[in-house]
């Protein structure tokens, strides 16, 4: 058993004897994930269903100086929710609601356990959706959103954590806030034009409180998709495709992976890529009102690559596979939500390097990883997606392993770490990451960023409960 | 083979088998949730019925079975009374397998099992599945009856007229044998009426799939072999069976091994002809064979039993029989065909733990309440009793039949 029953106890209490334990056969499941992160026992697993009860475990943990650790499904790629310094671990899956879907004003309001196949499930049914990135069905809506996590849409709209409309927070110190337009009335539309309180709690990975509501905006389905499909020799090539492209603002989606990444599942270990395939292959997803509408968005495509072909670009004609390309029109899909195209056969082990970077940095970046992974014997599966903004988004490099060989766990996860050191100089800012990438971005990071980080964390959180270590810095 | 891999315990035999299928569950959860994409509509579903119930980690869907095994081969966790309940309360409905999309798949169920074997060498088995493995070791049923009852459903005039040679044997199967008699009833006038040639076995045993199911494979096999005579001693070239448990049992279970690389299960030499009493049903409705004397004017909605559909792929034919019913309107619930939602009985579960496996039923009840259905109809009298006795303790105003027991309503004799 770990943690007291003491404490255990006093859980019980709160949430009901059958909704918190110390029993390890029952923690042990928490206790890793995905990725190659050191596993660590939380010492109490709780299930919480009201924001009371979370007041209530949070005060407790104050008061005994025991870390907590938010948790939904774990399905994060990242060691988001390995209980470093063991401690509460917050399993938040009761609490699964969506609370409303306001089509009159464009926004629904969720609880942290709602999934994305519930979520789209009930938009659908409406018309709307939310963006849908690369998980299970399983995967949280609200974490996704509160830590950067993309979507389907994210070439049009941005990550989803831009999508974020309001929200309820309870703080380490058990008080509730909400934050937004909520704040001020029940409508959930909006964060501006108030101070952005949300950002103390969007990409801290669960160290400044815990999420217990949030407001999304929500966007019409347009019923008229395509997938337009592109491939190159050279990551250089198919980024200048991909800016000019997404330049135009015209696409849900503009997408790139490399000739690994579009095997299923990704060559484990490294296999050399036949002579006459080319290296890259992007799909673009667009979509319409009217059929006319997305004929005028197909032909502004094809200027776009004959405007490049003319300027030297290299890009090669390839067409979807007819599958692939239902995957991409008829989202969400089993397709896109898999995980067998990366880790089929592998072991058990996913992991990644990556990911917000500027585009100009991704051949750059691609080239010495390509390198790197080949030294490692690992295949360099890389993807590129051009996000709404700047021209920047993820360079990611998917990475099978084998979880039964501690020597390839240790391979893989020197090559990642390799990877984010070469990247972090070069503008690759790391989504989810792990502890051990932290302390690589750390050593680049402002003093005067870090200062602040740390002193709005010890604003918060004063006796460091929340998910302590995740951040590096606390 | 995983059982020579340096790092796990060599001493449970049956899960070191099979590490490295439960090496390849990545941990992704994609097993915890049904869900497809459609151009209408979305579907999203929890389908674990254990995940529902005890909402742990420790008890979600295949995930959470890989977990436990790989915990005890690492020697991370001990076979606990703790983990005997999470791999207990599985009810081996097969929900977590058909969303697993890694190479764990082909043996998630073979995990359950091997689990559950490894957990009768710590004596770390719930007591009531203890009662019947003892009493069906000396009279062939887990239903404490005496096997000389086993045929006391069978009226003595169908009896006597039963032939010693028959192209199919019957397989009754031991909850229709003992408890819902009114389905081997049935079955047996539909064919009769049908005039399907079949005879039933003077020395039938329990298929063995409860002993499957909960990791007694030695037992089984004892089980499989006997029953495997009787098509021999018959002249018959199949079995029909009106239970879904029992046609797993014959047709997969007796006859197929596991995933490529591992021995097989049981090691007999069984091929013979399986099928479901519906499958032979609404073949001789495709073809024309079949008269109807009235109309069975009600709605109808039906129940998926795992065993039957999830783990054997036969969804079309038990609807293509309800529908070919004069009058019978016919309804889906939401959770239909592979992503249909457990009885709660399965896997040993209504024996060990039968508070949890009503509610389990409750639920099922509860959806086909839903759509407006006046009958809530399946093809497993296993299922068939569980659902009916939540029915009952819901004080619902549905009624329970078997799709024979309504067919034969209205089949012309």
């Amino acid at each position: 058993m770990g943690g007291n029953d003491r404490i255990l106890k006093q859980l019980q209490e709160i949430v009901g004897p059958e909704y918190a334990t110390n029993d390890e056969a029952l923690m042990y499941p928490y206790s890793y994930d995905l990725t190659w992160n050191d596993p660590h026992m939380p010492d109490y697993v709780v299930l919480p269903k009201t924001v009371e009860q979370i007041q209530r475990i949070l005060r407790l943990a104050n008061k005994e100086r025991i870390p907590v650790v938010p948790y939904v499904t774990g399905t994060n790629i990242g060691g988001l929710c390995i209980p470093e310094e063991g401690g509460i671990l917050m399993d938040l899956k009761r609490m699964d609601q969506i609370l409303e879907i306001n089509t009159e004003v464009g926004y629904a309001v969720i609880e942290p356990g709602v999934s994305h196949a519930k979520f789209s499930a009930a938009l659908k049914k409406h018309g709307y959706e939310f963006g849908w990135g690369v998980h299970p069905a399983s995967a949280s809506v609200l974490a996704m959103a509160i830590n950067h996590g993309i979507g389907h849409l994210n070439g049009r709209f941005g990550i989803n954590s831009q999508m974020i409309s309001s929200m309820e927070v309870v703080l380490p110190t058990g008080e509730v806030a909400k934050i937004g337009s909520c704040a001020y009335s029940n409508s959930w539309h909006s964060l501006y034009p108030l101070p952005m309180l949300a950002g103390l709690f969007i990409g801290w990975l669960g160290t400044t409180g815990i999420v217990t509501k949030l407001g999304v905006w929500i966007s019409k389905i347009r019923p008229y998709k395509d997938v337009l499909t592109i491939a190159a020799e050279s990551a250089e090539d198919i980024t200048k495709y991909m800016v000019a492209w997404r330049d135009l603002e015209l696409c849900d989606e503009v997408t790139a992976v490399s000739w690994w990444l579009a095997q299923v599942p990704i060559p484990y270990p490294y296999k050399e890529k036949p002579a006459d395939a080319p290296e890259w292959f992007s799909y673009t997803v667009i979509s319409g009102w009217s059929e006319e509408e997305l004929a005028y968005k197909r032909k502004m495509w094809k200027e776009v690559v004959e405007r490049e072909r003319a300027k030297g670009v290299k890009l090669i004609d390839y067409e979807y596979p007819p599958e692939a390309k239902r995957g991409r029109t008829e989202l969400p899909s089993r397709i896109v939500g898999s995980t067998k195209n990366y880790s089929k056969a592998c072991g058990g082990g996913l992991a990644w390097p990556g990911t917000f970077t500027p585009c100009k940095s991704w051949p750059i970046i691609y080239n010495k990883w390509k390198e790197i992974y080949i030294r490692h014997n690992l295949s360099p599966a890389v993807r590129f997606t051009d996000f709404r903004g700047s021209h920047y988004g993820m360079l990611r490099l998917m990475t099978p392993f084998d979880k039964r060989d501690p020597k390839a766990v240790e391979n893989a996860r020197k090559a990642m770490k390799e990877c984010v050191e070469v990247g972090v100089p070069l503008g690759l800012l790391p989504y989810k990451p792990p502890v051990e990438y932290w302390n690589i971005m750390n050593k680049y990071a402002d003093p005067g960023w870090i200062m602040l980080l740390t002193k709005i964390k010890d604003c918060l959180d004063p006796n460091h409960i929340m998910n302590p270590g995740k951040l590096g810095v606390r | 083979m995983g059982a020579e891999h340096p790092l796990v315990r060599k001493d449970y035999e049956k899960l070191a088998e099979l590490y490295n299928y439960i090496s390849m569950c990545t941990h992704c959860s994609n097993c915890k949730y049904l869900y497809e994409y459609g151009a209408k509509e979305n579907f999203a579903a929890i389908g674990c019925p254990q995940g529902d119930k005890f909402k742990l980690d420790s008890y979600f869907g295949s995930r959470a079975k890989s977990s436990l095994a790989r915990g005890l081969l690492k020697d991370k966790l001990q076979f606990t009374d703790s983990v005997m309940h999470a791999v207990f309360t599985c009810t081996t409905c097969g929900a977590c397998q058909q969303m697993c999309e890694t190479d764990f798949k082909p043996a998630i169920m073979r995990t359950i099992e091997a689990l559950r074997a490894e957990a009768w060498r710590f004596g770390k088995v719930p007591e009531a599945i203890k009662r019947w493995s003892n009493h069906i070791k000396v009279e062939r049923n887990p239903y404490m009856e005496k096997h000389s009852d086993r045929l006391n459903w069978l009226p003595n005039s169908v009896k006597e007229s039963l032939p010693k040679k028959a192209t199919y044997v019957y397989f009754v199967g031991c909850t229709a044998s003992y408890r819902q008699k009114q389905i081997a009833l049935a079955t047996v006038n539909i064919f009769k009426a049908l005039g399907v040639d079949f005879t039933v076995a003077q020395d039938e045993w329990c298929c063995g799939s409860p002993l499957f199911r909960t990791g007694q494979w030695e037992l089984a096999k004892e089980f499989a072999e006997h029953n495997a005579t009787l098509l021999d001693r018959y002249g018959a070239e199949g079995f029909i069976t009106s239970c879904a448990g029992c046609y797993k049992a014959l047709k997969k279970d007796y006859q197929e091994g596991l995933p490529e690389g591992y021995k097989d299960k049981l090691g007999i030499n069984f091929e013979a002809k399986v099928l479901h009493s519906t499958q032979v049903i609404a073949e001789m409705i495709r073809k024309g064979e079949v008269e109807f004397k009235g109309k069975f004017e009600k709605v109808v909605t039906y129940h998926d039993p795992c065993h039957l559909g999830r783990h054997c792929e036969v969804y079309e034919d038990p609807r293509e029989v309800l529908k070919a019913i004069p009058g019978l309107k016919f309804v889906e619930m939401p959770r239909n065909r592979k992503f249909s939602f457990c009885c709660g009985a399965g896997g040993g579960v209504r024996a060990a733990f039968p508070e949890y496996s009503l509610e389990t039923a409750a639920k099922r009840v509860a959806e086909a309440e839903e759509t407006g259905a006046e009958i809530l109809t399946s093809t497993c009298p296993f299922c068939y009793r569980n659902l009916s006795d939540a029915i009952t303790l819901a004080g619902s105003k549905m009624k329970m039949m078997d799709v024979t027991e309504i067919l034969s309503e209205v089949l012309k004799k």
